[in-house]
């Protein structure tokens, strides 16, 4: 086989948006309003939102996954590309914009949580999903036995594929559950009709809300990776000295709000020191936005100096 | 050093595992199941366990030579070959599966473990590993995971990385280390190091065991599988499809010639001679998914297709898949040796790539069979050739250049859940520009400076020298 010369110059992606694939491409700076003008008028949607005000950008440093991450996954699963802008001000594409790949090592989802240490999205490519017409919220009240019940049967059947979001919130010591729904509208009452009867079989308090406006949560403060079955416990437990908490019950992550006016930096540290050497036995981390990345172990000081080298010589 | 020094060298290393050297045991890891192209390894080494494997590894820089890590050897990339020779790693002795834990949604396996077997472990659960690339009845995860595999349902699941929550893998220094766990965060590295193990075909560490995240299992599927005369009305069909509130777990896509060879064969089952064939999946909770069952045909039927079929019933299912499922085999039969390539691309190029690869193929006097994942736009062209017939293989690699030239013209990428292997290290520069191949280069720089894991492998001149 001949050998094919290398490129002279990247690859990068340009604006579209693709109705067929459902992939759109724009700036990191982009909003919620931005992404929502664009898809809508194609039936799409892109459900990881968690502030309307933030930008993309600012979205991906607080957070790794969003309360739709239970159905679709985390962002890293939802971003397909990016052009990165590496400290020489040159950019490079990361990724592709089709949906699937394995075509060399995989540095998107590398890159799209690590800071600034490497350079910084310019412009991301995003998986959008179809935009369905209805929504339905559920609340659902009670002691926090009856909640852990009623999160267990809302996950543990074939329904937990269909719910947007399955979230377990608290404020102080005040509990509820929260379940998102988006589906066609002849749909509604079927998922209503389940609800309820898992309400029933809980004794909870359901709530039902159609095409509520669309709220968020807003960006945490702290964001806490552990297991499914113990983020209910770390956010009540987290809950006591935060203004509020939000776990994200299927995806294992906990979104911690914390008081304004907070010394945001301390209390971080304060609030997650007793639960890291669990957290990383597990696998799990945190991180806050507010505060630098964990230092680097010394092992993996030499991978990262290699990588800067690369990085850094573009 | 002499062979039979390597082979006594090795025998210290594994005291309780295999040493493989005789020609007849080492013919059968000489490919994969690209199987036109072999390549002998020096020797072959089965570990008896995960700890005399990181013995192997503390002793294979000594060794001098290239080590490949293997799975069941079903890559259809020309990944776990020895093709700068060397000694290649079985790791069929590592098959525990150590824990399901159903309230965590995760499980830990270990690297042999066979893809079908877990599933088979845990469906009693109520949970299932999505991923089902079609080799699951022998692949193993470490293979699954070397090659970011995907298969048949990744349209609505997604492929290997979505499900990887932690790997632990041995460097070329003997040392261990655990890439996330159950929780599937970083641990406590900085970096989150295991995205770029996944999918790393071999090439930065032998894995040992992996964290694989679980979803309940579906409580009811049906199966359509529909005709179509016409590229322009099976594209309407997949557009519909991808669109659809039910959120088709797979859309599957057979073209005429592969119907042709369906038809053909013993495996007929009554497709229309020039048709498309379509197979979709939607699945859920009855009282869900029963209510999207019409919605479902009207929408295939809409997209001009006469004959509709559809089931619950898991034998009729079965006899719907047939066909699909058959295909993949039936290549086989038909001709000594085949390519098949793993683009995927955006779907609204579908018509004119697949028009590529039939002027190609048939101005080269080649056979080529379309069989592949179209709700992902991934493509699967298999081109049949004899290798023994001089210039045959030259034009499947000339129709193969022509072929991922246009795919990334268009926008796609070179490999969907197969891997680059050597069989298609050679396009990597269409994909990747200056900036972006040092990025590339630089993760083999860290963890395998001196190529000696896996060498011409995803980059072709990555060679091993001592």
């Amino acid at each position: 086989m001949k050998t094919i010369a290398p490129m002279q110059a990247e690859r990068l992606f340009t604006p579209f948006l693709d109705a067929v694939d459902g992939t759109l491409c724009l700036p990191a700076s982009a909003t919620f309003a931005d992404i929502h003008e664009q898809a809508a008028a194609h039936r799409l949607r892109f459900p990881l939102i968690i502030d309307a005000a933030a930008t993309l950008r600012e979205q991906v440093a607080a957070a790794t996954h969003a309360p739709a991450s239970s159905r679709f996954g985390p962002y890293c699963d939802n971003f397909l590309g990016i052009n990165w802008r590496l400290p020489s001000g040159r950019l490079a594409r990361i990724g592709e914009r089709v949906v699937k790949t394995t075509t060399g090592y995989d540095w998107l989802r590398f890159l799209l949580h690590s800071g600034r240490r490497f350079g910084e999205p310019v412009d991301y490519v995003l998986r959008l999903r179809p935009d369905c017409g209805f929504h339905l919220e559920a609340r659902l009240d009670g002691d926090i036995t009856a909640l852990r019940n009623c999160v267990r049967r809302l996950l543990h059947s074939g329904w937990m594929h269909w719910w947007d979001a399955v979230d377990f919130l608290a404020e102080g010591a005040a509990f509820s559950v929260r379940v998102a729904i988006h589906c066609p509208p002849d749909e509604a009452p079927i998922f209503a009709a389940q609800l309820s009867g898992i309400a029933s079989e809980t004794h909870t308090r359901l709530t039902l809300r159609d095409n509520p406006p669309p709220s968020f949560d807003g960006l945490p403060d702290v964001v806490v990776k552990t297991t499914p079955d113990r983020a209910i416990g770390l956010t009540c437990e987290l809950a006591r000295d935060a203004a509020r908490c939000v776990a994200l019950c299927y995806s294992g992550v906990v979104h911690v709000h914390l008081n304004v006016g907070e010394d945001v930096a301390e209390r971080a540290h304060t609030l997650m020191q007793p639960h890291l050497g669990e957290l990383h036995a597990l696998g799990g981390d945190w991180h806050s936005r507010w505060l630098p990345a964990t230092p680097p172990t010394v092992t993996e000081s030499q991978w990262i100096e290699t990588l800067e080298k690369a990085i850094h010589g573009s | 050093m002499t062979k039979s020094a390597l082979s006594t060298q090795l025998k210290r290393l594994l005291p309780r595992g295999r040493v493989l050297d005789s020609p007849a045991q080492l013919a059968g890891y000489a490919s994969d199941a690209l199987g036109y192209k072999s390549y002998q390894p020096d020797a072959v080494v089965i570990p008896a366990d995960a700890e005399e494997l990181v013995g192997f590894m503390k002793g294979a820089r000594q060794l001098g030579v290239p080590v490949i890590l293997r799975g069941a050897g079903t890559s259809l990339s020309g990944g776990p070959v020895a093709a700068q020779g060397g000694v290649i790693v079985h790791t069929s002795g590592l098959k525990r599966i150590r824990e399901i834990n159903v309230d965590g949604f995760w499980c830990e396996v270990e690297c042999g473990v066979g893809l079908n077997d877990l599933d088979a472990e845990l469906k009693p659960h109520g949970v299932f590993y999505p991923p089902d690339p079609s080799s699951g009845p022998v692949c193993t995860l470490g293979g699954n995971v070397a090659s970011n595999a995907g298969g048949a349902h990744c349209f609505r699941y997604g492929v290997t990385s979505n499900y990887v929550l932690g790997v632990e893998a041995i460097l070329l220094d003997g040392s261990v280390h655990r890439f996330g766990g159950p929780a599937g965060g970083r641990g406590p590295w900085r970096e989150d190091w295991k995205r770029f193990m996944i999918g790393s075909e071999g090439t930065l560490g032998a894995f040992t065991r992996f964290w694989l995240r679980l979803l309940p299992l579906p409580e009811k599927v049906w199966t359509f599988r529909a005709t179509y005369p016409d590229l322009r009305s099976i594209e309407a069909a997949i557009h519909a499809l991808v669109a659809h509130s039910s959120y088709p777990a797979a859309i599957e896509l057979l073209d005429p010639r592969g119907v042709a060879m369906v038809e053909s064969s013993q495996m007929a089952v009554g497709l229309p001679k020039g048709s498309f064939m379509l197979l979709t999946e939607i699945d859920g909770p009855a009282a869900l998914v029963n209510a999207r069952v019409e919605p479902v045909a009207q929408a295939l039927r809409q997209a001009g297709s006469s004959d509709v079929v559809f089931s619950d019933e898991d034998a009729m299912r079965q006899k719907l898949w047939k066909a699909r499922k058959a295909a993949g085999g039936l290549l086989g039969q038909l001709s000594p040796d085949y390519v098949v390539q793993d683009a995927v691309i955006p779907k609204s190029a579908l018509a004119q790539v697949l028009q590529l690869v039939y002027d190609e193929a048939d101005a080269a006097g080649i056979r080529a069979v379309n069989i592949f994942h179209a709700g992902d736009g991934n493509l699967h062209p298999n081109f049949l050739f004899d290798s023994r017939v001089p210039g045959d293989l030259e034009k499947v690699e000339l129709i193969s250049e022509r072929l991922m030239r246009r795919v990334i013209e268009v926008g796609g990428t070179l490999s969907g859940e197969h891997g680059i292997g050597n069989d298609k290290s050679a396009y990597m520069p269409l994909v990747f520009g200056p900036d972006s191949m040092r990025l590339q280069w630089a993760v083999a720089a860290a963890f395998n400076p001196t190529h000696q894991l896996n060498p011409l492998k995803v980059f072709g001149d990555r060679r091993f020298a001592v």
